[in-house]
């Protein structure tokens, strides 16, 4: 017995491609919209994980540092570092703002670590690509390759300029924009302190304010200006607890410094999954939802009309004497086909498209496994819709008035 | 044979699903969870370690005079500029006598009535003196009472009385003369050592109080660069390191200095050590106080060691180590790390040996299941 | 008779009560095994009905059908497996040659015993027999759409054949050929009829054939009378 279905294919070739190529491209663009979702949730993931925290301190009642604006005074790390269960502590300043090289500005995270020895300290790059991680306390950058820079590169963040010195992969904020670890004193400087012209501004203003310009007291308009141009906070402060230790346990002891609001890990993970990325993901999931019903629909649509096309031989091999189950075989063979073809042809246009892609889009194989299934049972069912009609065609219509 | 159409389709529909289904593997094993991870390795080799300490500063002079009078005044005129060198003794400016001057008139008429009344007590006495003696010498010829020689004898003490009295009127005055000159003195601003004018704080004609700085005057000699340093990071700090300042202005040029002192006070707020640098030679042209400079101190270099680049010190749990290649597979082997220096290299005291080759970069977090591949550089990192 | 084709009394109603309409009211027909007869009537008369019906492709009302010696509908069918019937007893050739479009020449011929359970080679075999008799062999590897339609039309008659069913039902194989073709087709009909001992009716009003008949049916308002043919030799 010869293979109806492949002879069908054969002969048609082009028009099979054709489709198929177009069904792969469909059930591509579903793939890819799926790498989108997981990538969303893998960037909120992947900020807490490269953290090394274990839990994090920030300002009373607030959802800081990602979700929420938080500061507190750089030295309240001390008293943290005294709580019981507690083995590393870390200051830390997040702050997203424009990143400047030579004329171009990047959008990027700017973190502030505590420089020096302090390997493996949280808050730092856990690994680099290339270059070092930062030695000197100032003017120092490692940067992620998401960024565009490179080593060597001179950018400017606020008033400063920085060298990159280091590089990392996937080190990004929860909404994937690259981050930029710079040494905690200039991140403050960058964060706390205003630029240039704000400060002449301020300057000028407290100047022509009388009650800090007294004209007996020379220096009280110095002393004011300083302490304006101080800057002595952070956003969070990282925790390492010891091994074995609860962190909600930990976490307890802390708060009860009342002043202060401590989040465990799987705490941050329902803030920043559940709160910051939340509407976003489901944005982009009933995107995908619609996106693949709309694919199944075209997929039954393209079988079904395949099928359509031969409704004449159909009938004349009804007539000759064909059985219902070759006939029905033959239009499942296609459908199958086609589905594999479009598989293939989607999910291998999903990996070579996904790195072009702004954002993170995280494929993972068991998404291509549903997915492939999905096809499947899909080209199944249209197929069967189509057989339906086929086996529902009277042979006599072959045989005219 | 011929090989038909349907044939030659054949081949060409069976050579299409060939490299279908070789690119479906490719991307399912190469790309992914699946895939394995790029790094990049390294040898360990025994190397000698410069360790350095870096921090940022700022230019100032040590010897600062500031200049200003010591009363409330008005300034009358300033003789030099921003800029100007000046030298001990110059005087730099006036302030305004504004009264003085007729007070000093007022006290040299006063001084005058002063010494005018000394004479007219010094003549009254003299006067006094002789009737006194006079009178004895009528008494012992019996001219005269006993009552009228006491009288006079009286006379003369009040006469004394009344000279010493003008005398010691006469030093107040020349005394109040003395203090109301001293006084004008100060109305000159005198420079109180040679240097350059660094501020010119007033114009003349404005009113300055006490003690306010009219003049800011600076020995350049005196030069050095106030540095901050981390505590964290300041071990081995001491004075006498070699000191390399880079000046913000400087565009990459380096100067050579010394470490001067290390401040008895450090800052507790921004932790920080404070540290004074001086030049080997001043520089010239003079950089502006207040400029800011990076400042680079060499520590004494570290014998042979072990040394890693600091990309490679991961963490892995609870303890500090480094990814080594065993048989090809990567295995966390924790370490004891010491000194570093500035270019990221940093001293392995336990857990690493010379000869073995670590993982420096990788393309994601490596665990001990990872599949590995040894590439030269990670993909997607440009030179 | 033992083989060939036997009809007695049939009858196809449409619809029920008041519409109901009678496509045939009362066929007798009687084809030997080895002979060819013509079908002839007007549009309407009922002859596409009757060979639906003798197709087992419709249903009749009443009746009775004998198929090479197999009585296949007696007021009801009396065979469970229809097609399997038209596939092993019925042998078709319509109008148009309606050849698989997707399948070369050889296939289309072949498809037929291989789905009856042959080996491919043997149907193979067997398809290049008849496509040599027909003098259509030198196609065997091209696709319908490269053949002419006197080609296309003798490869449909090959495929009616392959089976060597007892029966063959032709509905106008001649409308759209020429003379010269005409003949050619008859001549091949003729020639298997006597070769394979099969009954054949062909349905016609082509004017080029009829004389070719010994024997016709006539066909009006659903009732069949016979008559005899001229019979005129085939050149």
């Amino acid at each position: 017995m010869i293979s109806l279905a492949g002879r069908d294919i054969l002969h048609s070739w082009g028009k099979f491609v054709f489709t198929g190529v177009g069904l792969g491209l469909l059930i591509g663009v579903t793939l890819v919209m799926a790498g989108v979702y997981r990538g969303m949730v893998d960037d909120g993931k992947a900020l807490l994980d490269n953290s090394g925290a274990d839990l994090w301190v920030v300002q009373q009642d607030t959802l800081g540092p990602y979700a929420e604006s938080s500061s507190i005074n750089d030295d309240l790390y001390h008293t943290v570092r005294a709580m019981p269960g507690v083995v590393e502590v870390a200051n830390v300043t997040y702050l997203t703002m424009q990143v400047r090289k030579g004329d171009n500005d990047v959008r990027a995270m700017v973190v502030g670590i505590i420089p020096g020895a302090a390997w493996g300290s949280p808050g730092w790059p856990t690994y680099l690509v290339a270059g070092r991680q930062i030695t000197r306390g100032h003017y120092e950058a490692v940067a992620d390759i998401a960024s565009g820079f490179r080593l060597g590169d001179e950018i400017t963040i606020r008033r400063n300029r920085y060298q990159v010195v280091g590089l990392t992969r996937r080190m990004v904020s929860s909404s994937g924009d690259p981050m930029v670890f710079i040494p905690l004193k200039d991140a403050q400087e960058a964060q706390f302190l205003k630029d240039n012209d704000a400060i002449w501004q301020s300057r000028r203003r407290t100047a022509a304010n009388p009650a800090f310009n007294r004209p007996g007291q020379p220096d009280l308009l110095d002393a004011v200006n300083a302490s304006q141009t101080n800057s002595t906070s952070v956003n969070a402060i990282l925790v390492r607890i010891a091994p074995g230790s609860d962190p909600e346990t930990v976490a307890q002891s802390i708060r009860r410094w009342k002043r202060l609001t401590v989040h465990t890990r799987a705490e941050m993970e329902e803030i920043l999954i559940g709160k910051l990325i939340a509407t976003s993901a489901r944005q982009i999931g009933m995107f995908l939802a619609i996106l693949s019903i709309v694919s199944a629909a075209i997929v039954a649509f393209i079988i079904y009309s395949l099928t359509m096309d031969k409704i004449r031989e159909i009938a004349v091999l009804k007539l000759i004497g064909t059985r219902n189950r070759t006939i029905a075989g033959m239009i499942l063979q296609q459908a199958v086909a086609l589905g594999v073809i479009g598989f293939a042809v989607g999910k291998i246009t999903a990996t070579f498209a996904a790195p072009y892609f702004p954002k993170y889009v995280l494929l993972l194989p068991m998404d291509a496994v549903i997915g492939f299934v999905a096809v499947m049972i899909i080209c199944a069912l249209a197929s069967l819709i189509a057989i339906r009609m086929a086996l529902k065609v009277d042979p006599a219509e072959a045989i005219g008035g | 044979m011929n090989i038909t159409a349907m044939q030659r389709r054949k081949f060409a529909l069976i050579a299409v699903i060939v490299v279908l289904g070789a690119l479906l593997a490719y991307v399912a094993l190469r790309s992914g969870p699946l895939a394995p991870i790029a790094v990049t390795t390294a040898k360990v080799e025994s190397q000698p370690l410069r360790p350095a300490l870096f921090g940022v500063g700022t230019i100032d002079a040590e010897r600062t005079y500031q200049v200003g009078p010591t009363v409330a005044g008005r300034v009358k005129s300033l003789t030099v500029n921003v800029g100007d060198q000046v030298v001990a003794g110059q005087i730099i400016g006036q302030m305004d006598p504004v009264d003085l001057d007729d007070r000093l008139a007022a006290q040299v008429s006063a001084m005058q009535g002063a010494e005018a009344s000394v004479r007219e007590a010094s003549a009254r006495q003299a006067h006094a003196a002789s009737e006194a003696s006079r009178y004895e010498s009528l008494l012992a010829a019996r001219a005269t009472s006993e009552e009228v020689l006491a009288v006079k004898r009286q006379d003369l003490v009040a006469a004394r009385a009344a000279a010493a009295n003008a005398r010691s009127n006469l030093e107040r005055m020349r005394a109040d003369y003395s203090g109301l000159q001293s006084q004008r003195g100060n109305l000159r601003l005198i420079a109180p050592a040679s240097g350059i004018v660094t501020l010119r704080e007033v114009e003349p004609g404005a009113a300055v109080a006490g003690g306010q700085t009219v003049i800011e005057i600076i020995d350049p000699a005196s030069v050095w660069v106030n540095v901050r340093i981390d505590q964290v990071s300041s071990a081995g700090l001491r004075a006498g390191l070699p000191a390399r300042v880079e000046l913000r202005s400087g565009d990459g040029k380096v100067l050579q200095g010394r470490v001067l002192r290390i401040e008895p006070r450090a800052d507790p707020v921004t932790e920080e050590t404070l540290v004074k640098v001086v030049f080997d030679t001043l520089p010239v042209p003079l950089p502006p106080l207040g400029e800011y400079a990076e400042v680079t101190l060499d520590l004494a270099p570290i014998g042979k060691g072990p040394v890693v680049p600091n990309a490679a010190i991961r963490r892995m749990g609870d303890s500090i180590g480094v990814w080594k290649l065993d048989g090809g597979d990567p295995v966390f082997v924790p370490v004891e790390l010491g000194k570093a220096d500035l270019s990221g290299r940093v001293q392995v005291l336990k857990g690493l040996d010379d000869g073995d080759t670590i993982i420096v970069y990788s393309e994601q977090e490596l665990t001990g299941n990872s599949n590995i591949s040894v590439v030269d550089r990670i993909p997607g990192v440009t030179p | 008779m033992a083989n060939g084709i036997s009809i007695a009394g049939l009858r196809k109603r449409y619809g029920e009560g008041d519409t109901a309409v009678d496509a045939l009211k009362h066929v007798d027909m009687e084809v030997a095994p080895g002979e060819v007869v013509g079908l002839i009537g007007p549009s309407g008369s009922g002859k596409s009905t009757l060979l639906k019906c003798l197709g087992a492709v419709i249903d009749p009302t009443a009746g009775r059908m004998t198929l090479g010696g197999e009585v296949i509908y007696d007021d009801g069918w009396k065979v469970s497996d229809l097609r399997a019937l038209r596939r092993d007893k019925i042998g078709f050739v319509f109008q148009a040659p309606y050849l698989i479009p997707f399948l070369d020449v050889v296939d289309n011929v072949a498809l037929l015993p291989m789905l009856a359970g042959l080996s491919n080679t043997e149907a193979r075999a067997r398809a290049m027999e008849l496509l040599t008799a027909l003098d259509v062999h030198h196609r065997a590897a091209a696709m319908p759409s490269q053949l002419s339609g006197g080609e296309q039309q003798r490869v449909a008659i090959a495929r009616g054949l392959i089976n060597r069913p007892p029966v063959i039902l032709a509905d106008e194989p001649t409308a759209p050929l020429d003379s010269e073709r005409a003949m050619a087709v008859m001549r091949i009909l003729n020639e298997m009829a006597k070769k394979y001992q099969t009954a054949i009716i062909i349905v016609t009003h082509d004017e080029k054939i009829i004389p070719t008949f010994k024997r016709i049916y006539h066909i009006r308002d659903g009732i069949t009378s016979e008559e005899a043919g001229e019979g005129r030799p085939i050149s």
